[in-house]
């Protein structure tokens, strides 16, 4: 699966912030700014020292190239980082450094200048416990800060930092040839203008010369006063691997990062000044520290559904499902990603955020594919909608030129589930594309998504061969398509169909004002599958503000467009994730909503949330309430309707919907039940004739009623019912499980 | 299982027993003691069953 790793490798989440990427001593400013927010002066200090060594200096002459790149510089004034390690060193409960009980090592150093470069080399390997030897030529330590600092500041600093160290300090020493000095390490800080004994950086490591053991850094090399603190900190690793390696490869740290701006969601607000000249107060540093927006790359994180619902990036995504499709635990069936795997509703925004375009999705449908596969996808995520499509693409299927023609410029595409939601969406479309363009075919077929979004190639690909059989019988014609999910398959699948929208070919005349909708605030919820198609989110909201109504925008929509919860199929896997989602997408605002997708409208209308689809609105059609929803039984049951209704109205061809001889009375709220559980009315019945005819049932003697069951695919469904005189049967209870009765 | 003794099955005339009654699902064997038919070994599973142990069984496996 080396596509894993190709998946990530540009992943952004572990860039550095713009601030810590800049600063000489790459302060980790996000934990830094985390402790702070907290109040926590004491670790955010330790924080600090341990990356800048010398606390007390660096806090008092950073010259912030921070600021220079913080994303609120024009936005409220960048983070005052200077003054919140300051305010971080006042009010921590200690400065003293950290003692460490280490034995001594027998390693001897030598470093050619006091200045800071050097004694931030020799503090760092003294902690280590190394045995080191400054050689400084003038009388006192401190080097260049004499120019730039008071002394009593720095010298201050430089003796609370070595309270718990020691090194030998020789003054008024200059060392004219290195083979004087007999050290198995030596590292040139001898300044700006200081000897470097004949030796330039080599490209072999960090810090590296071409002398062996010997390293060289600091203002000699260019750097400035904060610059020449880092490196002498830096350099005691790349001396430290030397005396244990013996090689001086170091490799250089790396700098910079490849965060964007695009990734940062900025928050506009105004910096906090002191009230007290240079030193805030510990309100004043929570609340400075409050405003960081501790930059990050997190947007698939943020944005991504299934991402944010799992609180997961995409690292951790390949890593677990790579463990559950390559299993490695010992009796290999571990699968912890499986329910992961089949919640992503393909929605497709984790790859529109990404700076870097990393599609999670497509890398969870082939994931999905692997598992069905090896068939280790519990079936009973997606074999519900495998039937419903497998009823659509049958009973309910139609192909069928106009009478009098033999061929077709257009074939109309409604999908299963426009005419599964109300017949009378796909009716009115075709009285109206047959008005226009008399020779426009019908063809009543699923898109094939559920077998797509199941991971089930053998089903996707006997589907899309079976539409491409249907496409050329009818002459090859263009598709018209109602649903941008349609569309979006045809195009994934089946390109050499071309394809058009239904609203493409509704003109401005034929669009009428309603008084229905004049001045009604709603807001156009573009359905995902909608997101690479911004001419027809424009003409969605053209024709919506025709209509009369008064549009406000949504904070997601375009090419941010997201997933109502339907993409995917994913409510039998992940039931809480579908609901919480589409809860979250009907908060967007208080309007109601005018989409152009059936499940987008039927969901958000069931979770109570008034939404008109675009039909609706074009062909004046009566609104759903949640109670006129139709149940699962009952979107079966319009498909026949629909197929009975064109043939009778276009074709006066009979089409007789065969009705089970048997009559089964169920109570309402039992209906209600068996919808939410997706038992399908005609499931019971063939249950209740099961056991009608085989006699195999249970008898409850004090309740008179029968209790059998029938295992339908690969679910078993129990009924419980009993006989009466009005109708054949009463269905009591219904019930149904996973697990399969063995004996 | 008291309602066990009420329970009779409609094709042998027989009150249904607690018998090991065995399952699979998901590559999974499992068995647990159930009301059945001691002739023809017809099982009943109440709701109460199906909807508590089973299905906490069922969510773990596909989670496993």
């Amino acid at each position: 699966m080396s596509y894993l790793n190709d998946l990530v490798v540009d992943c952004l989440q572990f860039e550095r912030a713009f601030c810590g990427a800049e600063c000489p001593f790459n302060i980790d400013v996000p934990d830094f700014i985390g402790k702070l927010q907290q109040g926590r002066f004491n670790a955010a200090y330790k924080t600090y020292q341990h990356a800048v060594g010398f606390p007390g200096i660096v806090s008092s002459l950073c010259h912030e190239p921070c600021k220079l790149v913080c994303p609120l510089k024009d936005n409220g004034g960048a983070i005052s980082l200077r003054l919140l390690e300051k305010a971080a060193m006042k009010y921590a409960r200690s400065t003293n450094p950290d003692q460490f009980n280490m034995p001594l090592k027998d390693k001897r150093i030598a470093i050619i200048g006091g200045g800071i470069c050097g004694l931030a080399c020799a503090l760092r390997l003294s902690t280590r416990k190394y045995d080191v030897t400054i050689f400084e030529k003038s009388d006192k330590i401190g080097g260049h800060l004499y120019d730039v600092a008071d002394s009593k500041i720095f010298l201050e600093d430089i003796e609370l930092q070595f309270s718990f160290e020691s090194y030998s300090l020789v003054l008024n020493s200059e060392i004219n040839d290195l083979k004087e000095l007999d050290f198995d390490a030596i590292f040139i800080a001898t300044g700006k203008g200081g000897s470097d004994f004949g030796l330039l950086r080599s490209n072999d490591g960090a810090y590296a010369t071409s002398a062996q053991g010997v390293f060289i850094g600091g203002s000699i090399t260019g750097a400035n006063t904060m610059q020449a603190i880092a490196q002498g900190l830096e350099v005691s690793n790349a001396i430290e691997r030397y005396l244990k390696i013996g090689k001086m490869n170091q490799p250089e740290a790396e700098k910079g990062t490849k965060l964007t701006l695009d990734a940062i969601r900025i928050i506009p607000n105004d910096a906090i000044l002191p009230a007290n000249a240079d030193l805030y107060s510990k309100e004043e540093t929570i609340a400075e520290a409050k405003r960081c927006l501790k930059c990050k790359c997190d947007a698939c994180n943020h944005y991504s559904p299934l991402l944010s619902y799992f609180d997961k990036f995409p690292r951790r995504v390949t890593e677990e499902v790579e463990i559950t499709i390559v299993p490695s635990s010992l009796d290999g069936d571990a699968s912890i990603a499986t329910r992961l795997i089949a919640t992503c509703n393909q929605c497709g925004l984790c790859k529109e955020v990404c700076p870097v375009n990393i599609d999670v999705g497509k890398f969870l449908l082939e994931s999905h594919r692997t598992m069905r596969e090896k068939d280790k996808m519990p079936w009973a995520f997606h074999e519900f909608f495998l039937r419903d499509m497998e009823f659509s693409n049958s009973d309910a299927a139609l192909t069928k030129l106009p009478e009098g023609y033999s061929k077709s410029s257009y074939f109309f595409f409604p999908g299963c589930q426009l005419g599964a939601s109300d017949p009378e969406y796909v009716l009115s479309s075709y009285r109206f594309l047959t008005s226009r363009f008399p020779d426009t075919a019908l063809m009543l077929n699923c898109c094939g998504a559920p077998a797509d979004w199941a991971g089930d190639e053998p089903i996707h690909n006997r589907t899309m061969q079976q539409i491409k059989e249907n496409w050329i019988s009818l002459g090859k014609p263009t598709a018209i398509f109602a649903c941008p999910m349609c569309k979006k398959m045809f195009q994934d699948y089946l390109p050499e169909i071309k394809g058009i929208f239904l609203y493409d070919l509704i003109e401005e005349k034929d669009i009428t004002v309603n008084n229905k909708f004049k001045e009604i605030a709603a807001s156009v919820f573009d359905p995902c599958a909608s997101r690479h198609e911004p001419e027809l989110q424009n003409s969605i909201r053209k024709m919506a503000t025709k209509v009369g109504f008064k549009l406000e925008p949504l904070p997601m929509e375009g090419k941010m467009a997201e997933c109502c919860s339907y993409g995917g199929q994913v409510a039998i896997a992940n039931p809480p994730y579908a609901r919480y989602t589409a809860q979250k997408r009907i908060a967007q605002n208080d309007n109601p909503y005018i989409t152009y997708c059936s499940n987008c409208r039927d969901i958000f209308t069931r979770e109570g949330k008034q939404t008109w689809h675009i039909l609706d609105v074009l062909f004046n059609l009566e609104q759903k309430s949640r109670e006129t929803l139709p149940s699962i039984s009952q979107r079966r049951y319009n498909r026949l309707l629909l197929r009975q209704q064109v043939l009778s109205e276009f074709w006066n061809e009979q089409f007789t919907i065969k009705n089970e001889d048997m009559v089964i009375q169920i109570p309402e709220k039992l209906k209600e039940k068996l919808n939410n559980e997706y038992i399908l009315e005609s499931d019971i019945q063939k249950v209740i004739a099961e056991c009608e005819q085989s006699g195999n049932k249970i008898y409850d003697p004090a309740k008179d009623i029968y209790t059998g069951y029938m295992q339908i695919g690969n679910m078993t469904i129990w009924a419980v019912y009993r006989t009466t005189k009005e109708a054949n049967y009463e269905l009591i209870n219904a019930y149904c499980h996973r697990m399969k009765i063995e004996d | 299982m008291a309602d066990t003794e009420k329970l009779i099955c409609s094709k042998c005339n027989k009150e249904l027993e607690l018998k090991r009654t065995n399952f699979s699902y998901l590559g999974h064997s499992f068995f647990t003691d159930l009301p059945k038919c001691p002739q023809c070994g017809m099982v009943y599973l109440s709701e109460e069953f199906v909807k508590g142990r089973m299905s906490e069984v069922e969510m773990q496996l596909e989670d496993k």
